[in-house]
């Protein structure tokens, strides 16, 4: 048995090695989720099973235990900010430790929610849940924007890569203020007003909704189709207009994609740190009016 | 006299280049279009935006021919008349005009177009401009304006505030008083009971000092009245050891100086919400009483962890010896005998058949006018927790008359309870021939069966006629003669009998008296018609039961701190019951 035993390992050592890439979710069997697994159900079992006199809150000593592990693993979860910084590979590489991130993450709804023993109101400890579960639920929208985004990224890129758009845009803008020199002055200023608007202006809805509901371009395109006097030179204006305006649409599909990847993390970040802040205040304030 | 056109341009180095062109006729036409004699490039001007007209030597007119306006001088015109010798900025569109008389006499009309040159595009940052970043505070602010606003607000602001009012605080009792430090408020876990509901914006009036527990003193400020259960040291020995996690708890509040065990927020835990405190659960009990007697030698108490499962069977005080009213427990297994000093039989009052039943339906004018029950003698207490003692006047004397003659139209009648005075009265009347009254009774009382008191049966002296067993006073009492005088032997009623436990008959009055004591089956007054645990736990079972059982925890019946009020929760419980607003005091 012994010999066959090592004959296998034998066997598998002389495999060459096969470079297969495993995302971080499935890294290890999915060993973090697994873990995480066991450590909701303890965290279950331990609610439903150790009597609490008083009802479930975060003050009997099981509380404290959940309270405590929940601490420690924001703690660490908040640590990936400074180790994603260094790559390394092996039982702890940066995919291991994001795996694990993700996964101890999610199990925090469990461990925290519990804490609580579903006791809410308007007070401190409550809106440290709040920012936990905004944290986790906007690190859920990131894990699923890197899992499909970056493809939706490549198909956009091989039409059009941002350096073309805007350079096209500039070009469409030179050749639209020579055609519209012979314009009369309300129709060249259309076209002014449609050059000079800002293809990136506007906040975060404006990049999310992937449109802008004030063109200047559709405009200036709309006022000049109205026209009586439909000139070749109005015609030239117009056919440049419209292919600003295409140019611009996807300038506004990057903008949207961009800020859909971007997103989540200006608010997962910050809000971690909000959430170390107000954790800090809640176990310090837990003490001192003990 | 004309005008003279210098267009100013910019090398690629940035060197001035001026271009004097001279014109010819005294109104130019200045615009985008091709006729123009000054054309500016520019989407913003109008093909024919404006005339430039030389009035006269001291005078040039501008004038807007089209729809728009221009600046003169910064100020937005349609219209400018002005002496070249002063020059005048003018503003078409992104193109500046200077109009000033030049060293030769002639007007010039110095032409400055915007630098639309620029530099190259820097592809680099029109690219990062893509990026969130350039619409959005970056990240690192907007976490670290966050990380500040959070801990301001929820931990330097309660903090400063309470180190600025220690040491300053009024006293915990003045329930009145406002609040001292700002910002606490979001520390608050829960709402506080309605007892100290008072006290929610006064966070520190229990949390004295910073990072120390509520201390047993900060409440015995205002609860003075409040008796220890024991003594300490029999508390400490009784108290039973700790499970692993109350350990480590325990432990940990020891490090940081929290009171041992036994501290009144162990039991009383607040922060609960905005209702009446919570009765400690059966747990905090527990942990002493159940197994106390191999904690505690020598203690009388049996163990009890839950009523439904273990707890003692209920011991009664009852009278032991009615002459000297010396009262003994008694657990109600050893089926416990009275001395009540008193001869009475509940079955024979109670029979439905019998011949009681047949004189209370008789006797309508006492108010009867049917058998007797248990409420045609027993009356409530007036708070409707026990009972009166029964009296003979008001509760047996409707058929136990102790009228012995009759003087002319007025009936004479036997003091109840005054011996000596019944011997004289008695005495006096001499013989007395049975009093009938024409209602039959059934037995052998008196000569054909008619009703009659035996004041004088037959042989003997009055006094012991009337003494004796069947006589008018040993129906009931029992005479004892000493040394030539009679002695009646006291009759001892007991009103409660199970003082260190709490039972409110208005919580059971849904519920008949038969279902509990079992008077109509007893013969002697001997008999102590209490129910037991077994009788009570056909509703109350320990606190985890489910309906239809009562769910009952011990300070239902038990006061941890004795008093000889109703334990709070089954006071609210009662309140509750009835429809009553709890009560909120102390």
């Amino acid at each position: 048995m012994a010999s066959a035993a090592s004959r296998g390992r034998a066997a598998r050592r002389s495999q060459p090695a096969v470079t297969q890439h495993e995302g971080f979710l499935r890294h290890h069997r999915f060993f973090w989720l697994k873990a995480a697994l066991v450590l909701c159900a303890l965290a279950w079992l331990g609610y439903a099973l150790i009597p609490a006199a008083d009802g479930p809150y975060g003050g009997t000593w099981f509380g404290y235990v959940l309270g405590t592990t929940g601490a420690g693993l924001i703690g660490w979860l908040t640590l990936l900010g400074i180790r994603k910084r260094t790559m390394t590979t092996g039982r702890w590489s940066l995919k291991a430790w994001t795996s694990a991130h993700v996964w101890l993450g999610l199990s925090l709804i469990v461990i925290a929610t519990l804490h609580t023993g579903m006791r809410m109101g308007l007070n401190l400890a409550t809106f440290t849940w709040a920012l936990m579960l905004i944290v986790i639920v906007t690190g859920i929208y990131g894990v699923i924007a890197y899992a499909t985004l970056p493809a939706a990224f490549s198909r956009s890129a091989e039409r059009h890569t941002r350096a073309e758009m805007v350079d096209g845009l500039r070009t469409i803008d030179r050749q639209l203020q020579e055609a519209a020199q012979p314009l009369d002055a309300v129709s060249a200023q259309a076209v002014a007003a449609a050059m000079a608007q800002d293809a990136f202006a506007g906040g975060l809805l404006r990049r999310l909704s992937g449109s802008d509901p004030h063109c200047a371009t559709l405009a200036a395109i709309t006022m000049l189709r109205e026209g009586s006097n439909q000139d070749a030179s109005l015609k030239r204006v117009i056919g440049l207009l419209a292919k600003r305006r295409a140019v611009l649409d996807r300038v506004r599909q990057a903008l949207r994609q961009r800020a859909l990847f971007e997103v989540w993390l200006r608010v997962h970040v910050p809000v971690t740190i909000a959430l170390l802040a107000a954790l800090t205040a809640h176990i310090i304030s837990v003490f001192y009016y003990w | 006299m004309a005008f003279k056109l210098r267009q100013i341009v910019f090398s690629a180095g940035g060197r001035r280049i001026a271009r004097d062109r001279p014109l010819s006729g005294i109104t130019l036409r200045l615009g985008r279009g091709a006729d123009s004699d000054i054309q500016i490039a520019d989407l913003a001007v109008e093909p024919q935006h404006a005339v430039i007209e030389l009035a006269s030597a001291n005078r040039v007119t501008v004038r807007a021919t089209g729809t728009l306006g221009f600046a003169c001088d910064g100020k937005t015109v349609r219209e400018a008349a002005f002496d070249p010798a002063t020059p005048t900025e003018f503003r078409f569109g992104s193109t500046s005009l200077t109009i000033a008389r030049d060293t030769d006499g002639e007007v010039l009309i110095e032409v400055l177009a915007a630098d639309t040159s620029g530099e190259a595009p820097d592809l680099v940052s029109e690219k990062a401009r893509f990026s969130l970043g350039r619409v959005m505070l970056s990240t690192r602010t907007i976490a670290w304006g966050l990380f500040a606003a959070v801990l301001a607000v929820f931990l330097a602001l309660p903090v400063l505030s309470h180190m600025q009012v220690q040491g300053a605080l009024p006293k915990v009792a003045d329930m009145k008083a406002p609040g001292h430090v700002t910002g606490d408020k979001a520390w608050n876990p829960g709402e506080l009971s309605l007892a100290h509901h008072a006290l929610s914006n006064r966070c520190e009036a229990c949390h004295v000092k910073p990072f120390q527990s509520v201390r047993n003193e900060t409440c015995i400020a205002c609860h003075k009245d409040v008796h220890d259960h024991a003594a300490a040291d029999k508390l400490a020995m009784a108290r039973g050891v700790p499970g692993t996690g109350e350990h480590l708890l325990q432990s940990v509040g020891h490090v940081f100086g929290r009171e041992p065990a036994g501290a009144c927020t162990d039991c009383h835990v607040e922060h609960q919400g905005a209702r009446p405190m919570d009765p400690p659960r059966q747990k905090f009990c527990a942990d002493c009483h159940a197994g106390l007697s191999g904690r505690v030698a020598g203690s009388k108490l049996g163990n009890a962890a839950d009523f439904g499962t273990e707890h003692p069977e209920f011991r009664a005080w009852i009278v032991t010896n009615a002459e000297t009213d010396a009262r003994a427990p008694v657990s109600l297994a050893d089926h416990p005998r009275e001395d009540t000093g008193l001869t009475f039989s509940h079955k024979i009052h109670l029979d439905k058949a019998g011949g009681v039943a047949k004189m209370a339906l008789t006797l309508g004018r006492a108010g009867y006018g049917k058998p007797l029950e248990c409420a045609s003698c027993h009356h409530r207490s007036p708070d409707g927790v026990s009972f009166q003692p029964v009296t003979m006047e008001r509760d047996c004397e409707a058929c136990h008359s102790l009228v012995y003659a009759k003087s002319g139209g007025t009936e004479l009648r036997l003091l109840h309870g005054n011996v000596p005075q019944m011997l004289v009265d008695l005495s006096r009347a001499g013989p007395v021939p049975a009093i009938t009254s024409g209602r039959a009774r059934p037995g052998d009382f008196s000569s054909g069966g008619v009703y009659g008191a035996r004041f004088t049966p037959a042989g003997g002296t009055v006094a012991s006629r009337a003494l004796a067993p069947d006589g008018i006073c040993g129906e009931c009492h029992t005479p004892e003669w000493r040394n030539g005088q009679v002695h009646m032997r006291p009759v001892r009623q007991v009103t409660r009998y199970m003082p260190n436990g709490w039972f409110d008959h208005t919580a059971h009055r849904g519920t008949p008296c038969a279902d509990c004591h079992a008077a109509s089956r007893s013969n002697s007054a001997s008999d102590v018609l209490l129910p037991n645990t077994a009788s009570c736990r056909s509703c109350h079972l320990g606190e985890d039961a489910t309906k239809p059982k009562v769910p009952s925890t011990c300070v239902l019946c038990h006061s941890y701190h004795p008093s000889d009020v109703a334990p709070a929760s089954a006071r609210r419980k009662v309140e509750a019951d009835h429809g009553e607003e709890p009560r909120r005091g102390i």
